[in-house]
């Protein structure tokens, strides 16, 4: 055994299990000595990558693989002048992985948003961000001033557009990644926000929100981009929404009490927890919006959720990944940007459950989960899997690990990357011809922080456990992304 | 726009009594001043994108004018016809002003806003100062008017 396998060994078996902040520290040091440094991902990125041609390391594509992943994610974070003080915060880089004909091609272009603009001017970071103060320079007159663009992407016709969560959408051309401009879906809801997690009917209609303290937009858009209707509704309770979930009848709304109670920059610090308010669920009929229903849980923490159906009862189910409270956010995204990483426990994935007769519960799995993914065919109505990052690195922030759930058996199928990746969230793709929920892949990348590069891979989705059956580098690293999606060829 | 010209004490006391503070202030710095001794000044306005309805603006001659505590020193509606537009305030005792300036694109006569109260029509500050989430402030927006001719660009949409 060599010294790299030990230490792989020690890492997974004896200390994954114990994890206590010391322990996780050591596990850190010992994972940067041999190379293992999860900073690598998280460095940043100076400029656009030119479509690049991947070389293919290990498996072979399917042959009926082709079309695009795009991805979005936060890509620079430093400038000679000052630096975002959040991860949330670093500059919109949408790329695209070209899959055809058994080849990979990359591309990663910077949406051209005002908030980069600025700072390029200022060589500086001085906007304003989710946890990145003012600096001054910065130039805010809307929310979409601070429009980082950097979180997940919606493809509309030849267009990607890059999402935010507070402010508006970014189109650019699906082909060139070239920004095309902001999207104003009507004159009178310029700079309405439009969340980073558009829930898609199966019938093409595409379903956001713009939140704003207890009251929220809810978008309606045809398939194509062209605005269907814009209403807003009261909620319950105020609360900081990231994601929201749907059925094929309802859209539900997850309150948590994560509250903007303080006027101040950045926005983090104008949130404050309080658990003692619980969670509420708005649930809204898509056909009227004016028919709700609230039910109400514990206080805890998601940032995002799986898609919810409807049973023959009436009972809405969806899955999350449940945290005890908002600390990622407040504190290691924070972290992450100085270098630093706290351990707290990794979100666990959690089967909610709405019942007719008004009550809700949540069945917690053990299984370590975050960026739930399912068959999008499936959008709305019952299904059995989600497929999950999973395996917390432990010394340092987010996966190792890739995996689909059961809920039918309760069993995983996981399979682990090692302590030498930063597992990113997989996006399924039906195989053209199939028709059972797994019958299709996940495409997923990773950043390899010992080769210093960025690697693309395909699993099967009923044999993930077999690892990748095809996997592709590029000699950069990209830093971490959040979401994606796939567009067929 | 222009300031009438001085007239005759009796109307201008009929003016003052009857008038309102915004006319007050309008009026009667140029009344009081020495018309030699008051400055001209052509405000340009760049970048308007599209050509419908009309950019507003309003000058203010103090920090409270400015902050909407007190009346403006001027306003003035200029038609969007153009990818310039000017316009002139006359009469000025020379001093420190500011700008704020908006375009109505759909002539409504008001500031448009989104559901959640943000600006939807595009708006702008003399010495093209920008604000952190709200106006610039006036130490950012205000510049001098001497006596006689002056200009000052503004670029805006």
């Amino acid at each position: 055994m060599n010294r790299r396998n030990l230490l792989q060994s020690l890492s997974g078996v004896a200390l994954a299990s114990v994890l206590t902040p010391e322990l996780a520290q050591a596990k850190a040091q010992l994972h940067r000595a041999s190379g293992f440094d999860w900073r690598v991902g998280f460095a940043g990125l100076d400029a656009d990558v030119a479509p690049t041609a991947m070389r293919r390391i290990s498996g072979r594509a399917p042959v009926d693989l082709a079309g695009s992943l795009y991805r979005n994610g936060p890509g620079k974070f430093h400038r000679p002048g000052g630096s975002v003080d959040h991860w949330f915060d670093g500059d919109g880089l949408m790329r695209s992985f070209r899959v055809t004909e058994g080849e990979a091609t990359l591309t990663a272009r910077f949406v051209d948003t005002p908030k980069r603009r600025t700072d390029t001017a200022a060589n500086a970071v001085v906007t304003p961000g989710f946890g990145t103060a003012a600096k001054p320079g910065a130039r805010v007159e809307s929310n979409d001033d601070t429009n980082g663009a950097n979180i997940s992407v919606l493809p509309v016709g030849n267009e990607v557009w890059a999402l935010w969560e507070a402010g508006s959408a970014f189109a650019m051309d699906a082909k060139t990644l070239e920004t095309k401009g902001m999207k104003t879906l009507r004159p009178d809801l310029a700079h309405v926000p439009f969340l980073a997690h558009p829930r898609v009917d199966a019938n093409g209609d595409v379903w956001s929100l713009g939140v704003s303290n207890n009251k929220a937009l809810v978008w309606r858009l045809a398939r194509d981009g062209a605005l269907k209707s814009a209403d807003i509704v009261d909620l319950p309770m105020a609360s900081y929404i990231h994601d929201f979930t749907a059925s094929e009848r309802y859209l539900i709304l997850i309150l948590q009490p994560w509250v903007q109670d303080r006027n101040v920059l950045p926005f983090v610090d104008s949130l404050s927890w309080h658990p003692e308010q619980g969670t509420k669920i708005l649930v809204l009929d898509k056909n009227d919006l004016s028919r709700r229903r609230v039910f109400e849980l514990p206080a805890f923490f998601a940032f995002h959720y799986g898609d919810a159906w409807e049973e023959a009862d009436g009972t809405l189910r969806f899955d999350g990944c449940v945290s005890v409270n908002p600390s990622f956010a407040i504190n290691n995204g924070r972290n992450i940007m100085k270098g630093t990483w706290t351990p707290e426990p990794s979100p666990i994935l959690t089967m909610f459950v709405l019942s007719p007769n008004g009550k809700a519960r949540m069945d917690a799995t053990t299984i370590s989960a975050e960026f739930p993914r399912n068959n999008q065919r499936l959008a709305g109505s019952a299904r059995r899997y989600t497929a999950h990052a999973t395996g917390d690195g432990g010394g340092g922030p987010l996966f190792n690990g890739l995996a689909t759930h059961d809920w039918k058996t309760g069993k995983s199928d996981a399979y682990d990357l090692g302590p030498s990746h930063l597992m990113e969230e997989a996006v399924f793709v039906p195989r053209p011809a199939g028709t059972d929920e797994l019958d299709g892949w996940l495409l997923a990348p990773s950043v390899n922080l010992l080769a210093r590069a960025t690697e693309l891979h395909v699993f099967d989705a009923r044999r993930v456990a077999a690892g990748p059956i095809c996997t592709w580098r590029a000699d950069v690293v990209l830093p971490v992304s959040l979401h994606g999606a796939f567009v067929p060829a | 726009m222009t300031l009438r010209p001085i007239e005759p004490a009796p109307l201008l006391k009929s003016i003052l009594l009857l008038g309102t503070v915004l006319s007050l202030l309008i009026i009667a710095p140029a009344a009081l001043a020495d018309e030699t001794a008051t400055g001209t000044l052509t405000v340009t306005l760049e970048g308007v994108k599209t050509k419908t309805g009309a950019v507003m603006l309003s000058l203010s001659g103090t920090p409270e004018s400015y902050d909407g505590k007190a009346p403006d020193a001027g306003q003035a509606m200029v038609p969007a016809i153009n990818d310039v537009v000017t316009t002139t305030f006359t009469g000025l005792p020379p001093g420190r002003y500011a700008i704020k300036a908006f375009h109505d694109v759909n002539g409504d006569g008001k500031m448009g806003s989104n559901p959640f109260g943000m600006p939807t029509e595009p708006f702008a500050f003399s010495n093209n100062a920008h604000g952190v989430m709200g106006p610039a402030k006036w130490d950012a927006a205000a510049f001098e008017v001497k006596v006689g001719d002056n200009t000052h660009t503004i670029a805006i949409d």
